[in-house]
């Protein structure tokens, strides 16, 4: 069969993304790749560009897709040339550079650029940004600004949305005094509403940066370069280095000429086929599905997807229905989740709320029949991880609203042995409860090791063994102490460091364990307590667990006797 | 001198000596992969007790099911005549052997000349011994010539078996012994909760965190095992590949990956490393609802920790994404370098007692004994050989467990049906369907020891000797081969599975011969797998008495085995391993509209696997009486569900009607039920089949459901 040709238009994030799961579909069966990429390198990760910015990363670190990649994989890259013109009529397009491919099946993948508003003075004569104003959109663009930024005092960037604060943070990181100009009324006005933006910039500019909310740019200042900004209002501000960062807009002006249908983007149908032409197809910021047009990678690569299955077959009812839309970020160290709607649609949402201005905590959840439509949390975001889950699934939300705002953890009651109820199990791997520790213990078990092997407690895994042990102890305590009349105390204490110990047993005589520190004891010592042992005629020596020795049954008139003779030789 | 305290552990009290030809054995304990060592002691009455034995994997410990387990040697449940039917419907009656195994040869052979030898379907157990699942790999290609064997361990480890195959050349569930664990300095341990299927396992996870390593354990749940970690993510079902290439995504961009290693031992890394770049945290983050700040710390605890282990169990493997899943975390631990050198290494915690050993040796479809492939012809002259058989006469690769089931649907290819120690109208997804399927048969025969919910379908019932009744090996999680020991002999009436296969073999006029006794069918299963990937042919009996067990590959008598696999070179033709580029993609079955919760299941400590067992031990079934879901008590509020509630459950697949359990443990959007019950209470009529592309594992552990309060 002969390979038919898919013709690519756009080597950034959802181009190549498209190229990848076509690729992963069998596709490089199917088809000839050829792709065109304006920028001259591989594709790399777009949302990683703040790193190169800051000079934390590399090119090497945010490429996706190396060079190398497309040799290996057959497919054919033109990198560093555009498509400046596609003849639908002839099925062919053509490059800056003059390059005429032919194809069967186009994709337009051709994103969007940086929008510049047309304030005065922002351009020179022949087109270009003058000296000192740089957009925020490509690697070039980081690169510029960051080498432009180390002879600079004091930086603006135009623009108070996700790009702006981004820019505007690493802007301070280079050592800029930052300020960032915003035309709305408050920071992020997508993403939060204005009590978060509000707080949000309290808390930013604690971190040195400078806001300005609610001030539209008119002209930037600057013979050959810059030199500052000038506002509506009147006021005017000096700086060496713009950034503009005031949105973007889809590039989409190459469709228009091939005579799509383009709105605000190219317009495509569910399987992102252009409305016009069942061979064209486009993906990414440069499409508008169902009216919108999406930024964020989720949404692109979702349609890329589509994309894949549909044009090579594997699912011809494949079909995109639209994104939800839900961001993180972390500006100057402040972390933000925003999804959905940020304020109520109706009196029917309800608006769950928590806000501590103080540390710069923010909760805001819009919740419409059970299921979340909107959130805001800054600062403290722990929760994100669920909510933004909940609000990609349409999942129903526990009746406790509480619970959705804050991790509502019990703090654990630390119990007592005594509180600690008799059927509670202490061993799972054998089912042991307290209840059966104390009936052991009274059934004559006076020691870990007896109480383990007949109980099985702590024979599984072992990992209860510490509280088995504080239960035995527990348990032969309350044994003894049921017993205070037959207790032992020392007969003639002056020269002991303190009272004869010895347990009672069941028929009536004691036991004994002289001390030898954890096992050891010297020979001389050891030979002493069966020295000691024999000349008492000690019934019987017990080797213990635990390290012990037990002389046991001993009766109870020789109990000082012979603990003042063990340890008298001891102190020798 | 009467020492007035309790004998020691593992001894039982001093008796009068037990009946003649009873003595105390030393054994291991029937149920899982652990194969823990125990000594059956007899009293004088001739009942057995168990005492835990110091062996290598157990060290003295015993989990519950393990002391227990005598009780099964007394059951009053225990088959002990075979069961016929006189017509489908009928009532069993007891029959003599001749009449039953006369029977069962006639119908197989009749059902084999009306439709075919593939009409005949074998089923065998990850229960059985090497030598058991040896002689029925060769009594399906050989006496029966059915290209349909296939086992339950297919429900169990194919997935991992897959994965470590292709990236090792060879899948072994541990590359190393299990007592290494103690000492790697961190271990991440994905959908496994051996705390409870594997308690004395943790000793060595114990003794790993008290000499200061880390452990992260991936689990929706915080299980007993996941309450010891120094790390739990919560991860949703499904999502386990994501958050493994996420893992690796930081471990990349923090240049904790080990080049050196990747570029001298390994192949494949720049197609994973692409896929990783764009695992960014965040994204992964809302796959798999772990917290950002998690994932970088558990890949920094990993990736910072000199030597490290990543080990798998059901969670990630039993998935419609299952093998790629676990490759995802083969891939993190080839990047960090931590394969192939002491104290590192991905490996699989496997579940089933003999599930390694009974795909080594011809239980798997596709698979000779030694882990041979029938497909190739080598490998088929090789083994023919030692059967006395022409290597034209085997049959070719057959249908994978889930598909062999699915086979017995009306209209379809497999009319006859030997089931061997499976319990599959449990065991299997979309149960209900299962047991419909059986039922409608032309023929099924099952052995068990009990009458299980599969056998209560059969058209004969042969009753088996069980573990403690019959000579073997196994091999265990770790690939060590260890002895089981006769400590009785079967009740009256009952056969052993050695000696119902000869039989049957003898009256299909079988062109080869198969052993009934235990070491000469261990004899043969040394030739047959001699030369191939699991060489067992320098081990023997007495070495495995001697050694503690044996760990494959051991290819000649003075072949010290192999406790250690991978530290010279991976098993690959080229010896490096292979990382393998995968990318995460929906579950088969995700929670919408009209089923809005996850559902998962799994185990619980005090049952095993379909219950067959350890449901009539007493002690066992009154710790564990029934199934149960478990749910987080904001999830069953919305619901209206209480404590004790019985909460109506229901999937695409069924409806089952259980008590709530409500505990904070579990994540809010997911719902939990241990699948050892039958009939009503069985999680497996919710479970859905959806199949691993490779593995063709079921997705166990995934699928959409409702839950809603049942009426009083």
């Amino acid at each position: 069969m002969t390979k038919r040709k898919l013709v690519v238009v756009g080597n950034g994030m959802a181009g190549a993304r498209a190229v990848e799961n076509v690729l992963a579909r069998g596709g490089g069966e199917l088809f000839d790749i050829v792709m065109f990429g304006d920028e001259p390198y591989g594709n790399y990760n777009r949302i990683m560009l703040s790193g190169i910015l800051e000079g934390s990363k590399t090119l090497d670190d945010i490429l996706i897709n190396t060079p190398a990649w497309y040799a290996e994989t057959g497919v054919t890259l033109h990198s560093g040339d555009r498509v400046v013109e596609i003849d639908r009529a002839a099925k062919a397009v053509r490059s800056r550079r003059g390059v005429v491919e032919n194809y069967d099946v186009l994709l337009i993948a051709t994103g969007s650029k940086a929008f510049v508003p047309p304030f005065a003075g922002a351009f020179t004569a022949d087109g270009a940004l003058k000296t000192g104003v740089f957009a925020y959109r490509t690697l070039d663009d980081c690169t510029g600004i960051a080498d432009y930024a180390k002879g600079a005092r004091k930086a603006v960037t135009i623009g108070g949305g996700l790009l702006g604060l981004e820019a505007a943070r690493a802007l301070g990181g280079l050592g800029c005094e930052s300020h960032v100009v915003h035309l709305a009324g408050h920071l992020l006005e997508l993403q939060l509403d204005a009590t978060g933006g509000g707080m949000l910039r309290r808390t930013i500019e604690g971190f040195g940066l400078h806001v300005h909310t609610g001030k539209a740019t008119t002209a930037v200042l600057g013979e050959d370069r810059v030199a500052g900004l000038a506002f509506k209002d009147g006021t005017t501000i000096d700086c060496d280095l713009v950034v503009v960062a005031a949105g973007v807009r889809p590039n989409s002006e190459i469709g228009l000429r091939a005579g799509l249908t383009v709105e605000r983007a190219i317009v495509v149908n569910d399987h992102m086929q252009s409305i016009d032409d069942r061979s064209v197809y486009a993906v990414g910021e440069c499409a508008q599905h169902r009216g919108k047009v999406y930024g964020l990678v989720a949404p692109l690569w979702d349609q890329a997807k589509v994309f894949a299955e549909h044009v090579t077959g594997r699912d011809a009812q494949a079909a995109y229905h639209g994104s939800k839309l839900a961001t993180k970020l972390k500006v100057m160290g402040v972390e933000l989740a925003s999804m959905g709607i940020t304020e109520p649609y109706d009196e029917h949402d309800e608006v769950i709320q928590f806000a501590e201005p103080k540390r710069g905590t923010y909760k805001k959840l819009i919740v419409r029949d059970g299921r979340l439509v909107g959130g805001i949390l800054m600062g403290e975001i722990s929760k994100a991880a669920y909510l933004m889950q909940a609000f990609d699934r349409d999942s129903p939300l526990p009746e406790e609203r509480l619970a959705l705002l804050f991790d509502l953890g019990a703090p654990p009651v630390a119990v007592t042995l005594e509180e600690m109820p008799a059927e509670m199990q202490v061993c799972n791997c054998n089912g042991v409860t307290k209840g059966a520790i104390g009936a052991c213990v009274a059934a004559g078990n006076r020691d870990l090791g007896s109480v383990m092997a007949a109980t099985r407690a702590s024979m599984g895994c072992g990992s209860c063994k510490s509280q088995v042990a504080a239960l035995t102890d527990y348990f032969v305590e309350q044994v003894s102490e049921a017993v205070p009349d037959r207790a032992v105390v020392a007969e003639d204490a002056s020269r002991l460091d303190g009272h004869v110990q010895a347990r009672i047993l069941d028929d009536g005589t004691f036991s004994m364990m002289p001390d030898t520190e954890d096992g050891h004891c010297t020979p001389a010592q050891l030979l002493r307590i069966a020295e000691v042992a024999v000349k008492y005629k000690v019934p019987s020596v017990k080797l213990m667990g635990h390290d012990r020795i037990d002389l046991v049954g001993l009766p109870k008139d020789d109990l000082a006797r012979i603990w003042n003779e063990l340890y008298l030789t001891a102190a020798e | 001198m009467t020492l007035p305290s309790p004998a020691p552990a593992g001894t039982p009290p001093a008796a009068s000596p037990p009946p003649a030809g009873l003595a105390p054995v030393d054994t291991h304990c029937p149920y899982c992969a652990l194969q823990c060592g125990m000594t059956l002691v007899p009293d004088a009455a001739g009942l057995f007790s168990v005492a835990a034995r110091d062996f290598p994997t157990n060290r003295g410990g015993l989990c519950r099911k393990g002391w227990t387990a005598a009780a099964l040697l007394r059951s009053p449940e225990r088959l002990t005549a075979p069961l016929v039917r006189d017509r489908k419907g009928g009532a069993f009656r007891e029959a003599s052997w001749d009449e039953a195994l006369d029977l069962v040869a006639s119908r197989l052979s009749g059902a084999r000349a009306r439709h075919g030898a593939d009409a005949v379907g074998v089923f065998g157990g990850g229960g059985l011994t090497n030598e058991k699942a040896y002689l029925l790999g060769k009594f399906a290609r050989v006496a029966l010539g059915t290209a349909n064997i296939d086992y339950n361990g297919r429900y169990c480890m194919s997935s991992a078996a897959a994965a470590g195959g292709r990236a090792y050349g060879l899948d072994r569930g541990l590359p190393f012994p299990i007592a290494d664990i103690a000492g790697a300095e961190a271990v991440l341990i994905a959908g496994s909760n051996p705390a409870e299927t594997m308690p004395p396992l943790m000793q060595y996870f114990d003794e790993q965190r008290a000499r200061g390593g880390r452990l992260i354990v991936v689990d929706p749940r915080r299980s007993a095992t996941a309450r010891l970690a120094t790390q739990h993510l919560q991860a949703t079902p499904g999502s386990d590949g994501a958050l493994a290439t996420g893992l690796l995504h930081v471990a990349i961009r923090d240049r904790l990956i080990d080049a050196d290693f990747i570029a001298e031992r390994t192949t494949g890394f720049e197609a994973v490393r692409r896929i990783a770049a764009q695992h960014w945290p965040d994204r992964v983050e809302r796959i798999t609802g772990v917290p950002e700040r998690q994932i970088v710390e558990a890949a920094h605890m990993l990736g910072e920790a000199a030597t490290a282990m990543v080990l798998t169990g059901r969670g990630p493997e039993q998935q419609s994404q299952g093998v790629d899943n676990v490759s995802a975390f083969i891939n993190l631990a080839l990047a960090l370098g931590k394969a192939g050198r002491p104290f590192c290494g991905w490996g699989t915690l496997t579940g089933q007692g003999n599930g390694q050993g009974g795909r080594e040796h011809g239980q798997k479809a596709d698979q000779l004994p030694g882990y041979r492939k029938i497909a190739d012809p080598a490998h088929r002259a090789a083994v023919a050989e030692v059967w006395g058989v022409d290597p034209a006469s085997l049959p070719g690769p057959g249908l994978s467990a889930n598909e062999l089931l699915d086979a017995t649907a009306p209209g379809g290819a497999v009319k006859a049906l030997m089931i061997l120690a499976s319990n599959v109208v449990v065991s299997a997804p979309a149960a209900g369907r299962v047991k419909a399927n059986l039922a409608g048969l032309e023929f099924l025969v099952v052995s068990d020891i009990f009458l299980s919910e599969t056998a209560a379908l059969a058209d004969v019932v042969l009753p088996t000797a069980q573990w403690a009744e019959e000579d073997g090996t196994m091999t265990n999680l770790e690939g060590r081969v260890i002895r089981r020991r006769r400590a009785v002999p079967p009740p009256d009436g009952v056969r052993t599975d050695a000696a119902v296969i000869a039989a049957l073999a003898a009256r299909l006029g079988s062109a080869s011969s198969f052993a009934e006794g235990a070491e000469p069918g261990f004899d043969e299963l040394r030739r047959a797998s001699r030369g191939g990937i699991a060489d067992y042919s320098g081990i023997s009996y007495a070495r495995i008495e001697a050694e503690d067990g044996v760990f494959w590959p051991c290819p000649a008598p003075e072949h010290p085995g192999t406790p250690r696999l991978f530290l010279d070179g991976f098993a690959t033709p080229d010896g490096r391993a292979r990382f393998h580029a995968v990318e995460h993609r929906p579950s088969g079955e995700e929670p919408d509209r009209d089923f809005p919760y996850w559902l998962t299941t799994g185990r619980v400590l005090a049952q095993y696997q379909s219950g067959t067992q350890t449901r009539r031990v007493p002690e066992l079934a009154a710790a564990e009486p029934g199934a149960y879901v478990e749910m987080h008590p904001q999830t069953a509020r919305g619901l209206g569900l209480a404590e004790g509630d019985l909460a109506r459950l229901t999937t695409r697949r069924g409806t089952i009607a259980v008590k709530a359990r409500l505990t904070p443990t579990i994540r809010l959007d997911t719902l939990f039920v241990p699948f050892h019950w039958g009939d009503g209470q069985s999680a497996n009529i919710l479970t859905n089949a959806a199949l691993d592309p490779t593995s063709r594992m079921p997705e166990f552990k995934v699928c959409a459901v409702r839950v809603e309060r049942e009426a009083a």
